[in-house]
């Protein structure tokens, strides 16, 4: 079977298990990485960075003093998630990446070409996921902290990234909570916050329809991932010498991650967009040129007879022990 | 005037006919001596047999429009969405060469040569008969062939992109293969829809698997089938249907795999393992393919744009969509393409080493055409980074003439004595 088709199945249980999984009981914590909103009633577990902002803003004092013990047990649940899956949350767990992922399917069943980002326009914002994965920390840390002598925010800045994460109105629609769906008129900076969450949600639903995981470029889980991204179980090696840069990889590649195709000396492929989909490998003629590995062990290797299958065509005998002995002179 | 003209050229190309049939006979009367020949190659014979006996026939009779095609980087793909048959009119006879001679300066590429032979000549039907001629601007060579074809047949130039790593590299090739699109279209009065596009490369990639296959074959210890055979398989490609060449290879594999069960291959073991690379061999000029057997050498590979590469890179559907397939095929035809007309020569070092090791490759041959500067170009850094890597290599420059073949023959059987030398030194056994 194809892996996007296994993909898709995965995803399709993780999605249910996070919108739902509560109706059962069932619950994975609260320090899940990936987008599994804490705001979904039913939830089966929840995203980490809600309490994370929560716990970011807590006056200094009481972070390091009372609360240290839970924060730690917190952000180690958290490392451990990401050491074993890492990247593969984004590609094989996350409910946005998902929806995504079906907005895509939904357009090419419909027949309508997708677009790709010119290389400069991905490039120039690659900085943006950063750049709120500091504000998420920053903001937060200024509610309770009076930061260099500015004065305390409001409490309307309270998890301001879910305040702006197109998840929140999303994911509880699906146990049928319209109330997110909302722009907010209380305070100044409610208004504000809601309004762009508002163009956000249709930003990320008419972008996702038009590009492959056009929202995940953004994602300051992705940036607080990629902490993992040579340390994870999880992995994608290539074989550069297998290589011919024909650049299937790099064209079917969700996240137009270029290095994929154009770095031939590069062994550890797992880079800061890079979601885990193992698209590439899928899409590889060249015997063992890509990997996907489990702790450095190759579990899925790119080889003509396995492309030309998924493509649609069934050679009559198999091709796939070819070179036969790659080891010898 | 033009009477005499006319009279000059269709004394000509009798000429060249007759020469020509002389040529393919000869190398036919001594196959015919040949024994433990795979009877899987009767079809490829009776093919290249037509050259001398029957030229109108060499083509399907199919009464569809037919394109002609330089290079490798025309993805045939789009010829068959758009209901055409595609013929590749890459030349390699020497007969055509000087015929075609008078237009070019003295050192020039004999594959062009020989391709104006034809085309002016009209010795081979098919060389006027296209209805288009389709021509990458690939080497300086095949930049001018369009002007010199265009007085006798349709011609379409595409523009190739040199430095082929950049963005604008590939959104302008992208284009030009949409702007082929529209010409093949516009030929054939036929829109080449998604589903064509998808059907056809299929069909393409039916054939790729079995030339996989074919070369996986070839890879095996016992050397299955004789490198000059392998390149008429691969030269068959130009003028035959893709179906039934793909028959008549998936015919053949399955004989040479008979054929590895029962342990039987064409050359001793003793043959050191031979790899050719540079420029193309084409029909009828086999001559170093098969003086490089005759000095008792085993060609188990070649990375020619000829035969070896011919059919190796594959496009990939990500999506069904249009767009895709169309940048698939733009991809597959110049991303992977290790012509040195490109000014990265990376890929193809890094090709040349992957080979050297599946195949357990102990000599490579550069075979460089006369006037084929590109790979002249390429051959000191290349041969340098070789022999770094330990690679015994031959030069050999030379063109399409018979001519030179008993010196050739000198320098190829002292290159295979040194290989098997090599062998014994390095405590392995004849």
């Amino acid at each position: 079977m194809r892996i996007d088709r296994i993909r898709l199945i995965v995803q399709a249980f993780c999605f249910v298990f996070l919108i739902y999984g509560g109706i059962l009981g069932f619950s994975i914590g609260n320090a899940v990485p990936t987008m599994a909103c804490i705001y979904a009633e039913d939830r089966g577990g929840a995203c980490f960075l809600y309490p994370f902002q929560r716990f970011m803003s807590l006056p200094l004092s009481t972070l390091i003093g009372a609360t240290i013990l839970p924060f730690l047990i917190y952000l180690g649940t958290f490392f451990l998630w990401g050491l074993v899956f890492g990247k593969a949350f984004c590609g094989w767990i996350c409910p946005l990446g998902f929806l995504q992922d079906l907005l895509t399917r939904a357009r090419q069943f419909l027949g309508i070409d997708g677009a790709r980002f010119r290389w400069a326009s991905r490039e120039r914002f690659q900085w943006v996921k950063y750049a709120l994965l500091a504000l998420l920390i920053l903001i937060p840390m200024g509610i309770g902290n009076s930061l260099g002598g500015l004065p305390k925010l409001s409490g309307d800045w309270a998890v301001p990234f879910c305040q702006i994460c197109p998840g929140k109105p999303l994911l509880p629609l699906f146990s049928g909570d319209t109330s997110h769906l909302l722009i907010d008129f209380s305070s100044p900076v409610k208004l504000a916050l809601t309004s762009l969450l508002m163009f956000l949600t249709g930003v990320f639903l008419i972008g996702g329809f038009v590009k492959r995981r056009w929202f995940c470029l953004y994602c300051p889980m992705a940036a607080l991932l990629s902490l993992f991204d040579r340390i994870g179980f999880v992995g994608l090696k290539k074989k550069g010498e297998a290589c011919t840069r024909c650049g299937n990889c790099y064209r079917a590649c969700p996240m137009e991650i270029r290095e994929i195709a154009d770095e031939r000396d590069r062994k550890h492929m797992v880079t800061q967009d890079c979601i885990l989909c193992m698209r590439c490998v899928e899409v590889c003629p060249e015997n063992k040129a890509l990997s996907a590995t489990l702790l450095g062990f190759p579990v899925f290797s790119a080889s003509a007879a396995g492309f030309l299958k998924r493509q649609g065509c069934a050679p009559p005998l198999p091709i796939e022990d070819f070179p036969h002995d790659s080891n010898s002179n | 005037m033009i009477q005499i003209q006319t009279d000059r050229d269709e004394k000509q190309a009798k000429r060249l006919s007759l020469h020509l049939a002389m040529s393919v006979r000869e190398i036919f009367d001594r196959l015919a001596l040949e024994q433990n020949r795979p009877e899987a190659m009767a079809p490829f014979d009776t093919l290249f047999k037509k050259f001398a006996e029957a030229p109108d026939e060499i083509l399907p009779s199919r009464p569809v429009k037919k394109v002609g095609l330089y290079c490798v980087t025309v993805p045939e793909e789009l010829v068959y969405a758009a209901g055409a048959l595609p013929v590749r009119l890459c030349a390699g006879s020497t007969d055509a060469a000087e015929a075609g001679e008078a237009l070019f300066p003295d050192v020039s590429c004999p594959l062009v040569k020989a391709a104006v032979g034809f085309t002016r000549t009209g010795a081979l039907g098919f060389y006027r008969g296209c209805d288009l001629v389709v021509i990458p601007a690939t080497c300086d060579w095949k930049v001018k062939l369009g002007d010199l074809l265009s007085r006798h047949v349709p011609v379409l130039m595409l523009n190739v992109p040199k430095h082929k790593t950049t963005e604008t590299a590939r959104l302008f090739w992208y284009d030009e293969i949409r702007r082929l699109c529209r010409a093949l279209e516009k030929l054939t009065k036929t829109r080449i829809t998604r589903g064509r596009l998808r059907a056809s490369i299929s069909l393409i990639h039916e054939a790729q698997a079995e030339f996989r296959r074919f070369q996986e074959l070839r890879a095996d210890d016992l050397c299955l089938i004789s490198g000059r055979d392998a390149v008429e398989v691969a030269n068959a490609w130009f003028y035959m249907d893709a179906a039934s060449w793909t028959g008549h290879v998936r015919c053949l594999n399955e004989e040479l795999a008979k054929r590895k069960q029962r342990g039987l291959g064409v050359m001793p073991k003793s043959a050191p393992r031979v790899l050719l690379t540079g420029s193309p061999v084409i029909f009828p000029n086999w001559k170093i393919p098969v003086l490089i057997e005759d000095s008792g050498g085993a060609l188990v590979c070649d990375e020619l744009c000829s035969s070896g590469r011919l059919l190796w890179d594959m496009a990939s559907i990500d999506e069904p969509l249009y767009d895709d397939m169309f940048d698939a095929l733009a991809d597959r035809s110049l991303m992977p393409c290790t012509c040195p007309v490109f000014t990265d020569a990376t890929d193809r070092r890094v090709k040349l080493l992957r080979m050297i090791r599946d195949y357990r490759v102990e000599g490579v041959v550069h075979h460089v055409l006369k006037g084929c500067h590109p790979y002249d170009m390429e051959l000191r850094p290349l041969e340098a980074e070789l022999a770094a890597a330990g690679v015994s290599q031959l030069k050999i420059e030379t063109d399409y003439s018979p001519e030179d073949t008993e010196p050739l023959r000198t320098r190829i059987e002292a290159f295979i004595e040194t290989l098997k030398g090599r062998r014994l030194k390095m405590g392995g056994a004849l």
